[in-house]
């Protein structure tokens, strides 16, 4: 019964595993930038030569990162407030009953973000196919020209989104709902009885309450879109030219597709400070929030 | 106070979510009818939803010739190992909720770090280490890299942190060990982020594909989804057969998912996320 | 309450004893050989490799590869050394994994008591195709490509054969799309890299200049362009990136296009009705009528303990009997001149096509990474004239900045 180390105990088999399969690659990221790395040299390490900053320097003049970096802050700015405002909607729906078939709603919203990404590019790829694909049937049902969903060069953007923020919402309608049904009932019906209507109460009472919740939804989601890869590299490879590469995406290809693990290795650690610089200030915020 | 016209407005609430539900669910529906579909009709033009001659045709070669049984295996096999994962992130969690010990700060601030980074570059790292405790081509040294995750750890944490410590302390007093106490006070009280943390570990390791394919030296270690990218070569493999897998893949996470969906929601609701 | 530490000691037990009997034997000593199998064939080739495991005594253990997924494996192998005794490698990969130096080099001395696997028994081109001249694998299976066409379409639009020129295939397809109704000539696939480089050698001209540095800004390439480009301006060809090929054969919407065998058995399976109604000719021409060559490769992992058992697979994989039975098994044609000559194989209507097409077909030049830079920048410089009306001159001038002097020895 030694106190002191009790907590050391308690934390270290998990923030070991974490150490080593989450810490310890951006940390080997780090020298790995500053050489040429690739097959020969991860074979024989003697085959390694030291480039300095050359990785960094071809990164910034590289067209493809630029637009990817372009890319990717499309699809954030898009997609984020896609999915913190639906999943809120529909957990506000949801939430308006707890009988069996609201219950089993629950369910169908749900299923996106369990399927696997396999499957998941299977049906929307076949759903999305321009000449023989569904939506275009039914565009074509209705006497529309069909639309080039993936091949479009703004469209892509916006169905690889449609897709990602279909997949997205699943977790965290169940996050809101959760949140919502902690909210004792007394507040609102305090202000009902003052006379506030139903919007009204929903922006002045709800949403201050889930501040938390919403604190949560958004930097888990932001992180996750920075990092935006399963849907583009199913659906379009990143294409048409590179209009829906993601940094993900482009790191993957260019960088370990390609073997060249230096290069990969200094995207790497552009796209890891960009993540934390976004999401650094959001964390810390809510540290103090709960540490009260 | 349900009054004629709240009950109407739950109606209309009510039928505008089917309809939402419906289409949200709809590719899944698309997916499960094109496994039934005999290589024929997967091709049809004009496209149909509903079969002609459903056939279970899929299915069976899927476990005959194509060896998805012992993929099934493998999969549930990783899932109930990364089961242990969530004991230690709970560990963690308390650690972090419930302790002042020097570094806490700093520790505590590499968890999200772990969130920020692509998968891909864990990957040779990864590969390495696990190389080096000569634990590839094991099945727990595929479900070892996700074994742990920081969101989980993070959610442990803000659980942790509403657990009475007046009730710990009293253990305390009483001489209870550490152990005990986390035993049989702390993870009694947090059952429901515990539901929680075993579904999305479920939904991760039985999802997950970069593992198994990198660390299983054989084929019979492989799981569901790498069994799936099997199937998907360049032009030759029939949709429906795809299909199916993926049906395989989904149906029964969704089994999981209906069977805890209270202990879900009432999981998140007391980890303090108001 | 009570119950949840015990709960929890069995549940830990049970974990343990799981883990403990699913752990995978390791790889068998010398009397094992582990084979990597690109897709789902590798249960086929083990009953492929029977008859040697009965002969030799040798196990052959084949592991499936996803294709999509063969970087990740090779890259971890080559980092831990760790790999297996034998690889299949597609011959877009062969120069990368050659550069790496973990394959077993196989030199006289080597293969000096196989002579069955001499590069004279195989078809030319592939058996020395590997960076600095040294062999590192043996040609394993064979991959072309060739026309497909719906006789009963073009008949029913008065083309009685299938086009022999790419001039004829244009004009072909002109009519075929002129007959309206949503309908193409031909497809265009928008990710094969391997089709303008098939036009050029059908100009008579090559993509690698004298000094053995690719070279596109040539006469035959611009030609090539023309006939590529041409295509889209006919509008005779779908501007869809994700158009299926299979769908469009079987709906009539490209009654004619280019692939390889693969696409018959799906054309079968997906289509039976179809039978009878469509088949396939040699690739097109002009000057010459190359077609592509490609397939797999077989190469031995550097850091084997079993050199002499890989090289006997090898071997027997070489001989032309195993390789008609592999075709049998697979649907991957031979490799070996005397398979490919046998009178049972070609006596399929299909496969004469085919066996006569690889008479005349050539690998890609081998640079450093095909599908990642050369035919990638290929790609986007054709695909941004044709699709976002680029101006030609200056895309094609961005193709000849980022690939000239690409070494492809």
């Amino acid at each position: 019964m030694k106190p002191s180390l009790a907590p050391y105990a308690f934390v270290a088999p998990a923030l070991l595993l974490l150490l080593t399969f989450g810490v310890l690659p951006i940390l080997v990221a780090v020298p790995v930038s500053l050489t040429d790395l690739n097959l020969a040299g991860l074979a024989d390490w003697s085959r390694i030569g030291f480039v300095g900053l050359d990785n960094y320097r071809r990164l910034f003049a590289d067209p493809g990162f630029w637009q990817a970096l372009a890319n990717t802050g499309i699809f954030a700015l898009l997609g984020v407030p896609a999915v913190i405002v639906v999943s809120f909607v529909a957990a506000l729906l949801l939430h308006r009953s707890e009988n069996r078939f609201f219950r089993a709603l629950r369910a169908f919203y749900f299923v996106p973000a369990v399927t696997a990404i396999v499957a998941v590019s299977l049906v929307w790829g076949y759903l999305y196919n321009t000449q023989f694909g569904l939506l275009n049937h039914l565009l074509s049902v209705a006497g529309l020209p069909p639309a080039r969903w993936l091949g479009d060069p703004v469209l892509v953007k916006l169905s690889v989104v449609f897709v990602a923020v279909w997949r997205g919402t699943g977790l965290n309608i169940i996050i809101f709902l959760a949140a919502l049904k902690a909210i004792p009932q007394e507040y609102l019906e305090a202000a009902e009885l003052d006379g506030a209507s139903g919007t009204r109460k929903i922006f002045s009472i709800v949403i201050p309450l889930l501040r938390f919740a919403f604190l949560f939804v958004a930097v888990t989601t932001v992180i996750g879109w920075l990092q935006f890869f399963d849907e583009p590299f199913v659906l379009t490879k990143g294409g048409p030219l590179g209009e829906s590469t993601s940094m993900s995406l482009f790191l993957y290809q260019e960088g370990f597709s390609a073997g060249e693990f230096g290069y990969a290795g200094a995207g790497t650690l552009v796209l890891f400070l960009i993540i934390a610089g976004v999401t650094l200030p959001q964390v810390r915020a809510r540290r103090t929030d709960a540490d009260r | 106070m349900r009054t004629a016209s709240s009950r109407s407005v739950t109606v209309a609430v009510g039928a505008v979510l089917g309809a939402g539900a419906l289409l949200t669910a709809f590719p899944f529906l698309w997916m499960v009818f094109g496994s039934v579909k005999p290589r024929s009709e997967s091709v049809a033009d004009p496209p149909r939803l509903l079969p002609r001659e459903p056939t279970v045709e899929n299915y069976a070669r899927l476990f005959g010739e194509l060896d998805f049984g012992r993929y099934l295996g493998n999969t549930i096999a990783v899932v109930l190992i990364s089961m242990a994962g969530v004991l230690l992130m709970a560990m963690a969690g308390y650690g972090f909720a419930k302790f002042r010990f020097r570094g806490r700060a700093a520790l505590f601030f590499l968890v999200p770090a772990t969130m920020m980074i692509p998968v891909q570059v864990t990957m040779i790292p990864a590969y390495l280490v696990l190389d080096g405790m000569r634990l590839t081509g094991t099945l727990i040294g595929i479900a070892l890299p996700g074994l742990v995750s920081g969101f989980g750890v993070f959610l442990f944490r803000q659980f942790m942190t509403t657990v009475p410590t007046e009730m710990i302390e009293a253990a305390r007093i009483d001489g209870a060990g550490e152990a005990r106490i986390f035993w049989r006070i702390v993870l009694p009280l947090s059952r429901p982020i515990v539901a929680v943390q075993i579904v999305l570990a479920f939904i991760g390791s039985w999802n997950s594909f970069l593992w198994p394919l990198v660390i299983a030296g054989d084929e019979r270690l492989y799981t569901l989804s790498v069994g799936l990218a099997l199937l998907t070569r360049q032009i030759a493999t029939s949709p429906s057969l795809q299909m199916a897998g993926s049906t395989l893949m989904v149906v029964p996470v969704l089994v999981v998912f209906i069977v805890f969906q209270r202990h879900i929601v009432r999981g998140f609701t007391l980890s303090g996320l108001k | 309450m009570r119950e949840k530490p015990r709960l929890a000691l069995v549940v830990a037990a049970a974990l343990l004893m799981l883990a403990a009997c699913a752990t995978a034997t390791p790889g068998g000593g010398a009397a094992e050989l582990t084979v990597w199998i690109m897709g789902d064939s590798s249960a086929r080739f083990e009953r492929l490799v029977e008859p040697f495991t009965d002969r030799t005594g040798i196990a052959v253990d084949a592991v499936a590869i996803p294709w999509d997924t063969v970087d990740q494996k090779f890259t971890t192998a080559v980092a831990s050394g760790q790999g297996p005794d034998l690889l299949q490698i597609g011959l877009s990969k062969l120069p990368a994994f050659a550069a790496s130096g973990a394959l077993l080099t196989l030199d006289e001395r080597t293969l000096k008591s196989h002579p069955g696997l001499a590069a004279a028994n195989f078809l030319d081109g592939i058996a020395t195709s590997a960076t600095g001249g040294a062999r590192v694998s043996v040609p394993w299976v064979s991959d072309t490509r060739v026309l497909f066409y719906r006789s009963d379409l073009l008949a029913a639009a008065g083309l009685t054969r299938p086009p022999a020129t790419w001039d004829e295939l244009r004009t072909h397809a002109r009519t075929l799309a002129g007959q309206g109704g949503g309908r193409y000539g031909f497809h265009v696939p928008q990710w094969d890299n391997t089709l303008p480089v098939i036009m050029t050698w059908a100009q008579g001209g090559t993509i690698v200049g004298a000094d053995g540095t690719i070279d596109f800004d040539t006469p035959a390439f611009q030609r090539a362009v023309d006939l590529y480009t041409g295509l889209y301006a006919d509008r005779s060809v779908p501007p869809d990136a994700d158009f299926d090929q299979v769908q469009g054969f079987v709906s009539g919407t490209s009654p004619m296009l280019v692939s390889g065998p693969y696409l018959a058995g799906a054309i079968s399976e997906a289509a039976p009705q179809l039978a009878g109604k469509w088949s396939v000719a040699p690739i097109p021409g002009g000057a010459a009528r190359t077609s592509l060559l490609a397939g797999s490769n077989l190469g031995i992992w550097g850091t084997t303990d079993n050199r002499d058992g890989a090289l006997q697979l090898l071997a027997y994989l070489a001989q032309p009997r195993t390789q008609l039975t592999w075709y049998e098994l697979d649907a991957q044609l031979p490799v070996s001149r005397a398979a490919l000559a046998d009178p049972e194989l070609t006596s399929e209507p299909l496969v004469s096509v085919y066996a006569e097409q690889l008479r005349d077909a050539e690998p890609l030049p081998p640079v450093p990474n095909w599908d990642g830079e050369t035919g990638k920048a290929l790609l986007d410089a054709l695909n941004s004239i044709v699709l976002t009306a680029a101006n030609r001159d200056t895309a094609l001038r961005g193709l000849y900045a980022a690939t000239t002097g690409t070494p492809a020895t």
